[in-house]
């Protein structure tokens, strides 16, 4: 009985941190499956949770806050969008510079609304957690059995071949691209409306990157996106539950080794995971070329 | 010959023109913060100082900081300073110890003074507003309301600092409830609120009812509050985050310390030769430090009636109220020299290894190098000796 | 009459350097301008800023060492991108390499008998193959196992991250530092001279241009270097013409991860003298340095000029924060713009401006 009440206490907090974890991947999973990779994660969730935080505190509604989380998320990718898509610049160097600046932005405008607590916080598991577990089996759906998950992964594997079947592979790229923004922005919402609940910059303190590397780690798939967000914000939450008997140090390195060894074994086994990689991430295109 | 003239005549103006500047000028001071200002914690108390500092002395100063500096960085940025007109330095972080010296070393004519360090020279002196006596108040008023006989701190970094205040906060609580156990969890992060909250979960998990914790934002507070727990506020009052559910907390006045410093320097008592045996180890008879969750409330008024109802049995003063010894202990190290200290022998640690000898109270020294865990605590200890 | 002219866009394939450094000052110069409005609404006026920054930076001889101090461990660590990237491999590791070369370089100076006059070449050795070390499993799953170095290299970053924090607090943690997180300070012979009256460790600067000129001759006058290119530019290709994509990538992978490690030692012996904090080791040197070694679009020599601008960058938010008080997040807002400007400025490079001849 006791064990049952401790397993199901350390999975409702791994929901809970991984909540933040599940809405972010599941918006990168997008975003790469159209072939972009975007590393400014971080900087489109700390806006996010900036903006949803001043939001949520102004109307006095929760709700209100994480659309307007949403809405900046979704401009601070349109920004990544333009410059990789559209400019065609390195996606790496871009989304490291996107990180820069909402951190940083964030910092500047967010000043005078740290150290306030939030009047009407969101519950921490009951809304948004079901409601991510909803959006990836969805997202799953869409991914794998309708038309626009085939011009999704089309653009993403060989935007050439896209291209010749007629599709706008920029507007494709945008639109997942601005997508991935949205829940990304949403993820941070969610720190300052529901888990904190209140502002100080800088604290998405690294989920971002962790988010870019469990889009990867689930082997772009939505649905596996379920569990291993479940299964980092599970480790994060016992290296604190379990300090007393083992040293921190290993348990917050197993979400890192633990990619690793899912790639390592997903590549020895018929390169499942290989073949899961769109194509043509982080290339951009040209017409024309390749 | 020409440009000699020339040479001659623009150096006196400059000389004429920058002496000019300095009998009008004020007593630049510049600040390095190791976190953002923003915080709610550390840096944002000294910040909190600074503002005080100017107001004490309207118009004979001048006050400018960096915020965030990594500590690897002080040197550069104290040249920037020192550059600008500052002659008076303060360093507010220990990792800027070194830096500090080497400063100092560098620009003998300023005045330095470095905050929770050791090394001092003739120009650089060290200070620190240290919080153990409030902790051993807040560890009795824990040891009053724990109903689960199990309290919890989430600490920083396992540190002396750090261990001095989980101690104190220890000895206290056992010191009304010898059943209770103390939890501890380590963040290894000053700053961190997603790793706060989950510590605290873990130790809300494990069943413990009231909350100690050294992290520079109210995590701890808030999700105790969530879950109905009581806790105490740390550094910066953060009363107004849980207002039914702080009981007390720690306060902390850095603006007592500068302003006193630099009253000083202003005067000439502190000059850029004596500074070698400065040091400030300022505590609740300074009013460096301050009881209470907000400024001027020692004990949030909602606990008065448990806390009145809570009897325990001193041999100093016989059977009394939890809530009278709070304030009798409070009174006796307000005095200077003290009548209390919660670190007087005989104590031992939680090994049994006698670390304060009956009679005997540790000194500075001891209380800034101290590892050892006290009886009652329960989790990881890094550095514990055997 | 002498004819007018008209300007005329037009596609030129041909990228010549000149145009890349006129494009990238446009550019920048840009940045600064919307970095403008950022002053102006903190109310600090524009203009005033600017003159602020140029004089504390590059107008006030002092402060110009100070520029170099990040400007080496980002040459180091920019080189060795610069000959991954050339061959495709996508290290976003140097961070994590850094600091493997700062552990390896703490425990040769603080846990070995090392005579003194060897101390810091068995550091800087030592470094270099600890670095090497932590890019190695990496490149050997995707030589193997085909796995995304992007992801691994990035992962291997937060293990050294762990491992280092796990190092100070705990077996490595000084005697002498009265229970703070961090080693002894290391021994004299393990700190490197610096130039009088700076902090600048001149044998790391010097390390670092003559590697980076090493590198250069590498990839433009070796075997070596004609294979790494080919490879970098045409796998197949490079398969036909015999190149062993497993020995080159592998040696690209060592040579980057060294590099950065030097860099790590660089840091501890030159800078902090002892090992601390992992995020106050390497201020992001090695995230940086992607970008760094990025800018100077596979020249191993342009790493030079790009890392002293960033050396620049460091020091001008430094000013801003000094000199402006203003709030040191203005530094992530500035670099991100002037990022977004550089990169977005990058298709017009593919383009020129001609004068072209107006016939009636």
């Amino acid at each position: 009985m006791e064990i049952l009440t401790w397993i199901l206490g350390t999975l409702v907090r791994g929901l809970a941190f991984g909540t933040p974890l599940l809405w972010g991947s599941l918006g990168e999973i997008y975003a790469e499956r159209a072939g972009v990779v975007n590393l400014g994660v971080e900087g489109m969730m700390i806006l996010g949770a900036f903006s949803g935080f001043a939001v949520a505190q102004v109307t006095g509604n929760p709700v209100i806050g994480l659309l307007a989380a949403a809405v900046v998320g979704a401009l601070a990718a349109l920004l990544h969008a333009l410059v990789s898509v559209t400019l065609r610049a390195n996606q790496y160097v871009s989304g490291l510079a996107l990180s820069m600046f909402g951190l940083g932005l964030s910092g500047l405008l967010g000043r005078r609304w740290e150290g306030i607590p939030l009047d009407h916080p969101l519950p921490e598991v009951t809304v948004l957690a079901p409601l991510g577990i909803s959006l990836a089996v969805a997202l799953w759906i869409v991914l794998y059995h309708t038309r626009w998950g085939i011009v999704l992964r089309t653009t993403g594997e060989s935007p050439a071949a896209a291209d010749a079947m007629g599709i706008n592979v920029t507007l494709v790229r945008y639109l997942a691209v601005v997508f991935g923004g949205l829940l990304a922005g949403i993820a941070g919402g969610f720190l300052s409306v529901a888990y904190r609940p209140s502002w100080t910059e800088g604290m998405t303190a690294g989920i971002g990157w962790i988010v870019v590397a469990l889009a990867i780690f689930a082997g772009w798939d939505p649905l596996k996106a379920i569990w291993t967000s479940l299964l980092f914000g599970v480790l994060f939450h016992l290296s604190f539950r379990l300090q007393t008997w083992i040293p921190p140090e290993p348990l917050q390195i197993m979400p890192f080794a633990f990619t690793i060894v899912v790639l390592t074994v997903g590549a020895r086994r018929g390169g499942r995971v290989r073949q899961a990689a769109p194509e043509a991430l982080g290339l951009p295109y040209v017409r024309g070329e390749r | 010959m020409r440009w000699i003239k020339l040479f001659v005549i623009v150096t006196a103006m400059l000389l004429v023109a920058t002496t000019g500047w300095a009998q009008q000028s004020k007593l630049k001071i510049g600040f390095i913060y190791v976190g953002p200002i923003g915080d709610f914690g550390w840096t944002n108390a000294h910040d909190v100082g600074r503002k005080q500092l100017e107001k004490a002395f309207p118009g004979q100063l001048e006050t400018f900081y960096v915020e965030s500096v990594p500590e690897g960085n002080v040197e550069p940025f104290i040249d920037k300073m020192v550059r600008g007109g500052a002659k008076v330095v303060f360093t507010t972080s220990f990792g800027f110890m070194d830096g500090t010296i080497a400063a100092a070393k560098r620009y003998p004519d300023v005045i330095f003074a470095h905050a929770s360090g050791f090394k001092r020279a003739s120009n650089s002196a060290t200070y620190m507003a240290d919080f153990y006596q409030i902790y051993y108040l807040n560890g009795l008023m824990a040891g009053a309301l724990s109903k689960t006989n199990r309290i919890a701190y989430v600490g920083a970094f396992p540190i002396p600092e750090v261990k001095r205040h989980l101690d104190a906060f220890a000895l206290g609580a056992r010191a009304v409830n010898p059943k209770l156990t103390i939890h501890v969890r380590w963040l290894f992060s000053w700053f961190d609120p997603a790793k706060a909250k989950e510590a605290t979960e873990a130790l809300l998990a494990e069943g413990a009812d009231t909350y100690a914790f050294t992290e520079d934002s109210p995590t701890v507070i808030q999700v105790a509050a969530k879950k109905n727990r009581l806790s105490f506020s740390h550094y910066s009052p953060m009363q107004r985050f849980a207002p039914k559910h702080v009981i007390s907390g720690q306060l902390v006045h850095w603006e007592r310390i500068y302003i006193d410093f630099v009253g000083k320097v202003l005067k000439g008592t502190y000059t850029t030769q004596n500074l070698q045996n400065v040091d400030y180890w300022w505590l609740l008879a300074e009013k460096a430090v301050e009881l209470g969750g907000q400024p001027g409330q020692a004990i949030n008024p909602l606990f008065t009636g448990r806390l009145k109802a809570a009897k325990v049995k001193t041999s100093e003063f016989g059977t009394i109220s939890v809530y009278d010894l709070v304030n009798r202990r409070l009174a006796q190290m307000s005095k200077n020299p003290v009548a209390f200290d919660p670190f007087t022998g005989p104590i031992r640690d939680r090994k049994g290894v006698l670390r304060v000898p009956a009679g005997k109270t540790m000194t500075v020294q001891e209380l800034t190098t101290m590892e050892w865990a006290a009886p009652g605590i329960v989790g990881q200890w890094p550095g514990e000796p055997k | 009459m002498r004819p007018f002219g008209l300007l005329r866009i037009e596609r030129d394939p041909e990228q010549s350097w000149a145009r890349t450094i006129f494009v990238s000052v446009l550019a920048i110069t840009a940045a600064f301008l919307v970095a403008g409005v950022i002053f102006w609404g903190y109310g600090v006026s524009p203009l005033r800023a600017y003159r602020v920054i140029i004089q504390d930076t590059l107008g006030d001889p002092r402060a110009v060492p100070e520029i170099l101090l990040p400007a080496m461990p980002l040459l180091l660590a920019g080189v060795g991108l610069v000959l991954a990237f050339r061959a495709q491999f996508y290290n976003i590791g140097a961070e994590g390499q850094l600091l493997a070369g700062t552990v390896a370089a703490t425990w040769v100076a603080l846990f070995t008998p090392t005579p003194g006059p060897l101390m810091l070449p068995v550091m800087f050795l030592t470094g270099f193959f600890a670095g090497a070390l932590w890019g190695l499993l990496p490149s050997l799953l995707k030589l193997r196992l085909n796995v995304n170095e992007v992801i691994t290299t990035l992962m291997m970053n937060y293990i050294a991250l762990s491992l280092v924090s796990w190092l100070v607090t705990g077996p490595w943690k000084g005697p002498s530092v009265r229970g703070f997180a961090y080693t002894d300070t290391f021994p004299d012979p393990a700190w490197l001279p610096a130039l009088a009256g700076t902090r600048v460790h001149w044998p790391t600067l010097l390390l670092g241009i003559v590697l980076a000129a090493l590198a250069a001759f590498l990839l433009n006058r070796t075997r070596l270097g004609f294979e790494i290119r080919v490879q970098g530019q045409n796998p197949d290709a490079a398969r036909y013409a015999g190149v062993n994509p497993l020995r080159t990538t592998l040696l690209v992978m060592l040579l980057s991860g060294g590099l950065a490690g030097l860099a790590g030692v660089g840091e501890v012996a030159g800078i902090h003298h002892k090992l601390l904090d992992p995020n106050q080791v390497s201020l992001g040197y090695g995230y940086v340095a992607i970008i760094v070694a990025w800018l100077a679009r596979g020249n191993p020599l342009a790493v030079i000029v790009t890392a002293t601008f960033f050396g620049l960058i460091y020091s001008s938010g430094d000013v801003m924060q000094v000199s402006l008080q203003m709030p040191f997040r203005v530094t992530d807002v500035f670099n991100g713009l002037i990022l977004f400007f550089l990169i977005g400025s990058e298709r017009l490079l593919q383009y020129r401006v001609r004068w072209v001849p107006w016939k009636s």
